[in-house]
């Protein structure tokens, strides 16, 4: 199938280069969420003397960890996704290439890299003592599958509609960061006003969150349908996603 | 070995017109769910053409014809407006400089995604790399940002690439025009040996005589629309012809000339009893018979110089009466005419210029040009400009004709 055989190239390539492609890049997708969580970590722990509510409740820096790591795949890979078309201007304009591909590799590169790292620092939070349940990591890297389905979606959406929006890509950090705070990665659902609570099921991402910290950390729960839905949710993203970009695909050329 | 690899139904093609960012919004809408008008521009219209396995295209036009459009929408890089296209086959394509390469990647890297994008796995672009490096002969830039080379050195790679796939069908557009001397001929090398060996060529280029020594076809698109279409001599005939009548209001005109007070000028050139602008197409071995008429200012007799170059300048032969020791005939006072006939002319299929000058009777200085276009027709796989007086010594006439597909194919 060389539509996969491609898209295994592309992936490789992508990781290659931001992993021996310079001194510090290759090292930086790893250690940008490790700096981000010190940083975070420090702030909300010594600063404002974050605590998780609960009698059992994990440690704040481990109950930040497992909502960091997924954030910082899902939002990157977005931001990634969003301009790989422009990016790639060069090649689309010149090869007929299947353009899906090209937004399937920024987003599954993405989560390669951090799934590895979040594989690393699960690890290295156990070896320090953190309860966490190892044997649960299958179910949450099936999790982390489930958000590429939903990444994906929403990569191909953005994709498309940046090459006719060009505001897009310099809006979207913002828009990301609104979406970080309005997400329970900082703080659990349970320290919101109790009737902010119900919102926060709008939010796709909060259900991968609680999902994390629920099976790692058996931190709060999560129902089965909630996860159900939330399964269905990413499908369909994936799906309108899709749909979009094949439509406006044999445009874009008329449009870089 | 006749099945169809490219065929062209009523191909359009618009460019929608976005300046604005609020035409992009509207574009956007528009073909999300079909309603609201966009504002476009036609490049191409009504374009049908067939290519069977085996044939060789050449697409002749002024730029801005359409002809890169032509190509991209056969290779499904831009999506027709209107029409249909159906391409089947392993296409190689060269589209303007470049080959989709992605300037921030090394030459390396960029063949491991050509490959990839052809279908190729990493075994065998394994062993076709070293073929490519040797091909494309760019030394160590092959390790180099693609953005660091130089424009002929892109195409040295794509075409180094392309060669290496062995498509079934090769597109290529404008690839000749920037390589140098020698990577033209390695190139046109190739092709001729693709072809021979049953590869199927479109060839864009503006160099006529490159199509007539590639093509069998050729089309002429003009403004978007096909001029003409067919015989590779007829159509580049009609080309030229329609160039020379363009360029004809931009030379001065005879008048003008005459009214410099010059001390030789040209009243005219006629061949094979024509006068007029328009090139001639004669059959390959027709005999030529050239004429000029001179105006001599003085009444002193000139030296009469004819000359024939191929359509791209290169110089096949030129001759004066003072080099044969002849006196051009004095017609009037002032006017001197010479006529010289070559007699079945060796010139190989192509296209040529014949050329006459009128020098001081010294045969020292040079007053004045015309020229008129020869378009030599037929097939020959002979190389060069003429056909030598040759004969063969102690070799034996093969037994049966040759098929040429499978000799060298062999």
């Amino acid at each position: 199938m060389p539509a996969l055989n491609l898209a295994l190239h592309l992936i490789r390539r992508d990781i290659r280069n931001r992993y021996l492609g310079s001194f510090s890049g290759g090292a930086w997708a790893l250690l940008q969420p490790l700096i981000q969580l010190a940083v975070y970590g420090f702030v909300f722990v010594y600063v404002f003397k974050a605590r998780v509510p609960g009698a059992d409740a994990p440690g704040y820096v481990p109950f930040l960890a497992l909502g960091l790591w997924p954030w910082v795949a899902f939002s990157e890979s977005l931001a990634r996704a969003t301009t790989v078309i422009q990016d790639n201007a060069a090649l689309i304009g010149k090869v007929a290439l299947p353009r899906a591909v090209l937004v399937f590799a920024a987003v599954a590169s993405s989560f390669l890299i951090h799934c590895v790292g979040f594989c690393a620092i699960v690890l290295a939070l156990r070896l320090s003592g953190v309860p966490i349940d190892l044997l649960a990591m299958p179910l949450a890297l099936c999790g982390f599958v489930q958000l590429f389905i939903l990444a994906l979606g929403i990569g191909f959406l953005l994709a498309a509609v940046q090459v006719f929006v060009r505001d897009l890509a310099s809006a979207l950090p913002q828009l990301l960061m609104l979406w970080m705070f309005a997400s329970p990665v900082f703080y659990a659902r349970s320290q919101l006003p109790e009737r902010y609570q119900g919102w926060m099921d709008f939010n796709p991402f909060t259900q991968y969150v609680e999902f994390f910290r629920a099976t790692l950390l058996h931190s709060g729960s999560v129902g089965l349908m909630a996860q159900l839905v939330s399964l269905v949710v990413a499908i369909a993203v994936l799906a309108i996603g899709f749909v979009v970009f094949r439509r406006l695909g044999p445009h874009f050329e008329d449009f870089l | 070995m006749s099945d169809v690899l490219v065929e062209a139904h009523a191909l359009g093609k618009s460019y929608p017109l976005v300046f604005r960012s609020r035409d992009r919004l509207r574009a956007l809408w528009h073909l999300l769910v079909g309603r609201g008008h966009v504002e476009s521009i036609a490049v191409l219209q009504e374009i049908s053409l067939c290519v069977r396995r085996g044939e060789s295209l050449g697409l002749i036009g002024e730029n801005g014809a359409g002809k890169s459009t032509l190509l991209k929408l056969l290779t499904g890089v831009l999506t027709p407006t209107e029409g249909r296209v159906a391409v089947t086959g392993r296409v190689g394509a060269l589209l303007e400089l470049g080959a989709g390469f992605h300037p921030e990647y090394s030459g390396r890297e960029n063949i491991a995604l050509s490959a990839a994008l052809y279908g190729l796995h990493g075994d065998e672009v394994r062993a076709k790399l070293p073929q490519i490096i040797a091909f494309a002969d760019i030394g160590r830039y092959i390790d180099e940002p693609v953005k660091h080379y130089s424009s002929g050195m892109v195409v040295r790679l794509g075409f180094a690439i392309v060669a290496a796939l062995r498509p079934d069908l090769l597109i290529t557009d404008e690839v000749l025009a920037v390589g140098d001397e020698s990577f033209q001929k390695k190139c046109v090398r190739w092709m001729e040996e693709y072809l021979e060996q049953g590869g199927t060529l479109i060839l864009v280029s503006h160099s006529m005589y490159h199509v007539q020594k590639l093509c069998r076809q050729a089309c002429w698109l003009r403004d978007g629309k096909v001029a003409a279409s067919g015989d590779v001599f007829e159509v580049t005939q009609a080309y030229l012809a329609y160039q020379e009548r363009k360029s004809a209001s931009q030379t001065p005109a005879r008048e003008e000339i005459a009214g410099q007070g010059l001390e030789f000028h040209l009243l005219d050139l006629m061949v094979n009893g024509e006068i007029g602008d328009a090139p001639l197409v004669v059959d390959r071995g027709s005999d030529a018979r050239v004429r000029a008429r001179v105006h001599s200012r003085d009444g002193r007799a000139p030296v009469i110089m004819f000359g024939i170059v191929r359509a791209d300048g290169t110089p096949v032969y030129g001759i004066s009466t003072e080099m044969d020791g002849m006196r051009p005939l004095r017609e009037s006072e002032n006017v001197y005419s010479a006529e010289i006939l070559f007699p079945v002319l060796p010139l190989l299929p192509g296209s040529y210029l014949i050329k006459a000058h009128p020098l001081d009777p010294e045969g020292v200085r040079l007053f004045d040009t015309l020229e008129r276009g020869l378009t030599i027709r037929g097939q020959s796989r002979e190389f060069g400009l003429v056909h030598l007086q040759h004969s063969w010594i102690g070799s034996q006439p093969a037994a049966a004709p040759v098929d040429r597909s499978l000799s060298a194919a062999s």
